[in-house]
């Protein structure tokens, strides 16, 4: 909002400043201070430290905190204390450029064509959500939500997604996070009257003291279930230094379940792993490894070059390392849902849920087809970057099932220029062959379009889906289907000249 | 009988959207520097968001130290900033004890919270129940029956009504002291 406000829809940063230093933006000033106090500095710090030097307390800021600085491949960029810009390691990139934070005042008026319009589509999808039946338990819990839904469903990540049930997992849910008391309020994103956010504060034992804004579904599964851990507080901690360090919750808590995964069937001995044993539901031994990652200190500085790192030294972890292009698995097991599975594969940024979530629909109710997966798929990855592009949360669709055409109205009124969902998905569309067009230009090809090996190779061992893996000649089929659909040629590349 | 804005800062989400209904309603912009309501956000210690906006108080600070007296209480107790008379020096700015007079770099003159003339934009729109506009007499009350409530020396009884089980609490005098 204030960067809207400042007059930006977004930055470009070129270059690398000489030292350590910030950016401040004020409306149209933009400069470049050198602070190089903020070296090694954690990334709340980095928010006082920064609004303290320029005075303004009420500044919107990006941050990276030491992860950033030393290039760890999966880094995020802090946004106000919650809110981080977490995968892909766009803390790194900013890492890079010496940029250690973002500071943005702005304080211009939001250029909209016809308010009266946009206030009423506003109010209208305002007054569905606030009567919506769920609306109140949405706010009470949020994200956290899907733990039960995740587990009863069975595809919930358990010890580095061996299995898709945690049998632990009612010590992680909404319940716990509510009746131990973690639970000290709401927290939304500007503008939201949903609030999905909490904010956990650990009030006894060796983690008290701990406040975090979260966490949620993702980081409990992963930093929870994934590593088998089973105390909340634990991972509110987990959470907490992954947001001080600046580090992806999702990636962080994939890689280390790797490790105790390699450490406890041998394919890592005790020396790789500098001598420190790291087993299931060790919280003190990965929130150490999470201080190594962030300072690349011995097998720390492997885990900080990410997916690729790993596997350039320990080629034989391939096979328990859940990644696709490279990009470690967000923290839904695909193995019951082809749908998903060719979410995660054809995803441009690689294994994450952003592009495409079909799980819940295709485990919801049978009869699919490949035809209808690729269909659905397809629809996710042109709706769901849509959200992305309009600068919008999806979550108001997803979770109390707004109308999406209700964005249209609201793109005319701000805009000016009349357009209806589908003009809209044409360009989200266009934009994902553009994208596409930008990997193949890198490599990108069939090969990459692929399930992690786990998901084809070993079934889930509990629950619901029990004994479900993908199997690789229905999802060659389902992948040509996906192609032929999208228009591209059997290798996955867009036709030339079309765009 | 006056009714009044009133906070309760431990459910406010932080989302700021009585800020923008603020802007909208007074300026005709989304623009929550125009909002006569902010929303101070703070973490990660100590934790809390607050939002700040006018109290409309009996003896104004901000009508005090105006040199113009542009600063006037109307017939309901509200405070109100007379444009045309103000001559934007900033004093009452600085003299509001709580913050909740506004400035903007494009306004010539400070704003405040006005209670949209009786009917608070930012209330209608608060998803949280944070904001309340109440008859002034109510306020405090809640502390008083949580006060009343919390009473250590109550007595409880269960009883059954239609077979459902309940339960009265009472205070009792008990064994008659003699205290004088």
């Amino acid at each position: 909002m204030e960067i809207r406000q400042a007059g930006y829809d977004c930055l470009v940063i070129t270059g690398r400043a000489p030292e350590l230093s910030y950016l401040w933006i004020d409306n149209d000033q933009v400069s470049i201070v050198p602070f190089p106090k903020l070296k090694g500095k954690s990334a709340l710090d980095t928010e006082r430290l920064v609004r303290e030097h320029l005075g303004d307390h009420t500044v919107s800021m990006a941050v990276i905190g030491p992860a950033g600085e030393n290039l760890v491949r999966f880094a995020c960029i802090n946004v106000d204390w919650g809110r981080n810009a977490g995968r892909t390691g766009m803390g790194a990139v900013l890492g890079s450029k010496n940029i250690k934070a973002i500071a943005i005042r702005g304080s211009n008026d939001l250029p909209v064509h016809d308010l009266n319009r946009l206030v009423q589509v506003s109010q209208k999808a305002y007054d569905y959500l606030r009567n919506h039946d769920l609306f109140t338990f949405w706010q009470k819990v949020g994200l956290m939500s899907v733990i039960d839904y995740a587990n009863e469903q069975g595809f919930m990540p358990t010890y580095n997604f061996r299995d898709g049930v945690f049998d632990k997992s009612h010590k992680l849910n909404a319940d716990e996070m509510i009746n131990q008391g973690h639970k000290i309020n709401d927290s939304a994103c500007f503008a939201c009257p949903m609030s999905c956010g909490n904010v956990c504060v650990v009030k006894n034992g060796k983690y008290a003291g701990t406040a975090v804004e979260g966490p949620e579904y993702e980081t409990v599964a992963m930093l929870g279930s994934n590593l088998g851990i089973d105390d909340y507080a634990a991972v509110i901690k987990g959470n907490q230094l992954c947001d001080e360090l600046g580090i992806d919750t999702i990636s962080t808590g994939n890689l280390i379940g790797v490790i105790m995964e390699a450490y406890q069937s041998g394919l890592l001995t005790i020396e790789d792993l500098d001598n420190k044993p790291i087993e299931w539901g060790n919280a003190e031994a990965a929130l150490d490894l999470m201080h190594r990652i962030s300072n690349r200190e011995g097998i720390g500085n492997v885990i900080a070059d990410g997916t690729q790192g790993l596997l350039k030294k320990y080629p034989q972890l391939e096979r328990i390392i859940s990644h696709v292009k490279g990009l470690e698995q967000s923290a839904y097991d695909g193995r019951g849902s082809m749908a998903m599975a060719l979410a995660y594969g054809t995803s441009d940024i690689g294994a994450h849920h952003t592009r495409a979530w079909p799980i819940a629909q295709e485990l919801e109710k049978g009869d699919w087809t490949h035809e209808k997966r690729a269909d659905l798929v397809i629809y996710h990855q042109t709706l769901r970057p849509l959200f992305d592009m309009l600068g919008v949360c999806r979550l108001p669709w997803i979770e109390l099932k707004l109308d999406e055409h209700c964005y249209a109205e609201m793109y005319s009124a701000v805009t000016g220029k009349e357009a209806t969902l589908d003009d809209l998905l044409e360009k989200s569309k266009h934009i994902y062959n553009l994208t596409r067009l930008i990997g193949v230009k890198h490599g990108l090809t069939r090969q990459h379009d692929y399930p992690p090996q786990r998901m084809t190779q070993d079934a889930v061992q509990t629950g619901k889906l029990q004994g479900c893996k993908i199997d690789l000649e229905e999802y060659e089929k389902l992948l040509d289907i996906y192609y032929q659909k999208r228009g591209w040629d059997k290798k996955g590349i867009p036709p030339k000249g079309k765009y | 009988m006056p009714k009044r804005l009133t906070v309760t800062p431990e459910r406010c989400s932080g989302c700021k959207t009585c800020e923008i209904a603020c802007s909208i309603k007074h300026f005709k912009v989304i623009n929550p520097k125009k909002s006569a309501i902010r929303v101070m956000v703070l973490y990660p210690n100590p934790i809390i968001r607050m939002p700040i906006m006018c109290g409309q108080c009996k003896k104004p600070k901000c009508a005090e130290v105006c040199r113009k007296g542009a600063i006037k209480k109307d017939e309901n107790g509200v405070i109100l900033i007379h444009a045309e008379e103000c001559v934007g020096c900033q004093m009452c700015v600085k003299a509001c004890p709580f913050g909740a007079i506004y400035l903007h770099e494009s306004l010539d003159t400070p704003f405040k919270c006005d209670l949209c003339g009786g009917d608070p934009e930012c209330v209608k729109v608060c998803a949280n129940g944070a904001l309340h506009f109440v008859p002034e007499h109510i306020f405090g009350q809640d502390h008083r029956m949580s006060n009343v409530l919390s009473y250590m020396n109550m007595k409880e009884m269960e009883y059954t009504l239609q077979g459902e089980k309940k339960q009265l609490r009472y205070a009792e005098i008990g064994d008659k002291k003699n205290d004088d």
